[in-house]
């Protein structure tokens, strides 16, 4: 598990105090919305029981760094990244609880799901990534990186779309830094790549 | 009109209102926007990245201020915090600061009431507003290809009134990066609006991105004063020539040692001139990968480089009563600090002391921030307000803070 790095100790305790305390008995340590427990099975019914997506579309959060799922959290909480489908259970998320669930989701072991990677894609793929660094932020390994997602094992679908709407300025409210990589890729370009990063 | 895309500057500056005029988007027929940088050239650790920004603030008691250090006379003190991503910060006339932000979308506004400061979210969920100007009772408000003018402002900082739409009159390019804006207004009362290069290092179309213009404040009027600039995050105009200084962060994946980003002075009558972005950079030096004859012909060096990958943002000249007389028309630069670099650099503020000649010296003001030993870094100093009193407010975007610079002469006993 990769730690919060900015995070004070005390924060940072808190949040694995949450984690313990409420994932199994339940007993809230201060004010919260919901049930710890509850709250996973909630994104659980779209991100998977262990956090591997089994629906189109819809990503993966098993072993994300836990500054990226907070951070983009925090983000759909101010309405910047606005996900409608994720509108009502983000709304009134408490600092601790989206710590609590980076953390949580962080632990997952990540498996991928959804289309199998084409070994002919996935080459042509190898090569835009070396040319674009594409393991200078997500890591070599593409296991990610504080704000930076994982996007080994994740679903080729959902990445492809991702890399898309980045290109065309469609989502709203991302790090500028992945308009400049993708910008002026092909469609074909950006399925490759989504190949590549799948199968690593 | 293929004459806009040569860069003599006596040439850019004749055609630049016509060129402004016909913005394209896209690269001319030859050029092209993708990148150009040659991983297989540079000699960088690979797995330099950008440092990332906590979308929640650091809690008061945890803030670095006591690693601060300034010269003699010159004292730290948190000022307000709780308000992440701090960056920008414009003076509204009855004393409120209001702030922007990148990532997380937000316009804080920050009062003062006894002794105390007062933060409240005035606006959420826009597309990273760093570009804030105040006037004439009105907040304008720059996000990414969003232009919003909060009228009478001042008097309703708990319930933003419903924001007048200037985007199209501005009609800005719809590229994401690099377009985070910084905006200020002239002494010519204009509105300066930066448009970067949208991309680490290409050819640019040098009619659209890569400059700075001016406006009316309604949006009408555009020109293009600035060209060739890659990225200014910072501008400020010197308060006797009342020439425009700017900020450029220079390109990365050239190696450690930059380009080195510049401070620039737009000299007067040169509206329109050629700053060498992709071609030419800091003091003369051609680009490894976007290579041209005479990469530096017509270009205007600049008045001092700021140091490699420092991220030179914010600039502020000061002209305040409270810090000594030497300080008088000198620029306080905040530099946010590197990342395409190994061993890390800026994270700082530092003064650059006009020479009369045009050029400037730099020298060190706040440091503390970066411990060279361990290669690390405890704050992001961003931009610079100086404030009635002369004091001298810095943001931290790392943590979500600004920090008071005040003076006081010392007993010479103390020394
Ligand atoms: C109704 C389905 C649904 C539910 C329930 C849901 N999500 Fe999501 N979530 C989505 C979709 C769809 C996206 C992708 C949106 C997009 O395409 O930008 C997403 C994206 C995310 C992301 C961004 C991941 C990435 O790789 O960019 C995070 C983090 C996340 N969800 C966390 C959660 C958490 C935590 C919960 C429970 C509190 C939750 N979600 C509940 C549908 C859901
Ligand atoms: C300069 C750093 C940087 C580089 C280089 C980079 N990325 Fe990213 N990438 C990011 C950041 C930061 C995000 C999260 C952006 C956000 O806030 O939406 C991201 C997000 C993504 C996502 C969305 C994943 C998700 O779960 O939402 C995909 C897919 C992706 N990157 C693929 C790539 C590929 C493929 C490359 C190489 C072609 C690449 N990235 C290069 C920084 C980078």
């Amino acid at each position: 598990m990769k730690r919060v790095p900015y995070l004070a100790p005390p924060a940072f305790a808190l949040a694995a105090l949450v984690l313990s305390a409420l994932i199994g008995a339940g007993a809230p340590a201060f004010a919260q919305t919901m049930l710890f427990k509850d709250r996973v099975e909630q994104c659980a019914a779209c991100h998977g029981a262990d956090g591997n997506s089994t629906i189109e579309n819809i990503p993966s959060l098993a072993g994300q760094p836990e500054f990226f799922v907070m951070n983009q959290l925090v983000l759909m909480r101010e309405g910047v990244r606005p996900v409608e489908q994720m509108l009502p259970f983000v709304k009134d998320l408490t600092d601790p609880e989206i710590m609590a669930l980076a953390a949580y989701f962080g632990m997952r072991t990540p498996r991928l799901e959804g289309t199998k990677p084409d070994p002919a894609l996935a080459q042509r793929g190898q090569a835009l990534s070396e040319r674009l660094r594409c393991g200078s932020c997500h890591n070599q390994d593409f296991s990610g990186d504080q704000q930076m997602p994982r996007i080994a094992k994740q679903r080729i679908d959902y990445m492809a779309a991702a890399m898309r709407d980045y290109r065309d300025n469609k989502r709203k409210g991302a790090d500028t830094a992945m308009s400049a990589v993708v910008f002026g890729l092909s469609d074909a370009d950006i399925d490759a790549l989504a190949h590549y990063a799948a199968s690593k | 009109m293929q004459a806009r895309y040569l860069t003599s500057t006596a040439l850019a500056a004749a055609v630049y209102a016509i060129g402004a005029t016909l913005a394209i988007a896209q690269a001319p027929p030859g050029m092209s926007n993708i990148d150009k940088s040659d991983p297989k050239a540079s000699k960088q650790d690979t797995n330099l990245r950008p440092h990332p920004t906590p979308p929640l603030a650091t809690p008061a008691e945890k803030l670095p201020v006591d690693k601060i250090k300034l010269p003699a006379g010159f004292k730290a003190e948190v000022w307000s915090s709780g308000h992440p991503g701090a960056r920008t910060m414009a003076r509204g006339d009855k004393g409120t600061i209001f702030m922007g932000t990148r990532v997380i979308g937000r316009v804080y506004a920050i009062t003062e009431k006894d002794g105390k400061r007062e933060v409240k979210v005035l606006l959420q969920g826009l597309t990273q507003p760093n570009g804030l100007a105040f006037k004439d009772g009105s907040l304008y408000v720059f996000a990414i290809n969003r232009v919003l003018r909060y009228d009478k402002i001042e008097e309703s900082l708990d319930k933003a009134p419903e924001p007048v739409e200037l985007t199209a009159t501005y009609n800005l390019p719809p590229e994401i990066h690099h377009n985070w804006k910084y905006v200020d207004f002239g002494p010519d009362g204009k509105m300066y609006v930066q448009v970067g290069a949208n991309c680490n290092i290409c050819e640019i179309n040098p009619g659209v991105h890569g400059q700075i213009r001016r406006y009316n404040a309604d949006g009408t009027g555009m020109e293009i004063v600035a060209r060739g600039v890659r990225n200014t995050v910072g501008f400020h105009w010197h308060p006797q020539t009342k020439e425009l200084w700017f900020t450029d962060n220079g390109r990365d994946w050239a190696g450690n040692a930059g380009p080195e980003d510049e401070l620039n002075r737009l000299p007067k009558g040169q509206e329109g001139a050629n700053f060498g972005f992709p071609y030419c950079h800091a003091n003369g030096v051609a680009d490894p990968d976007v290579k041209r004859p005479n990469p530096c012909a017509g270009v205007v060096m600049p008045a001092a480089t700021l140091g490699p990958h420092a991220a030179g943002l914010g600039i502020k000249f000061y002209t305040g009563k409270m810090f000594p007389a030497n300080y008088q028309n000198v620029a306080f630069v905040a530099r946010r600090g590197s990342w395409n670099r190994e061993q890390k650099f800026g994270y700082d503020v530092v003064i650059a002391r006009p020479q009369g000649n045009g050029k400037a010296r730099i020298e060190p003001f706040l440091t503390g921030l970066l411990d060279n030993q361990k290669n690390e870094f405890y704050g992001r100093p961003t931009y610079v307000l100086e404030m009635p009193d002369g004091a001298l407010l810095v943001s931290d975007e790392q943590n979500g803070a600004v920090y008071r610079i005040s003076y006081a002469p010392q007993r010479s006993a103390a020394r």
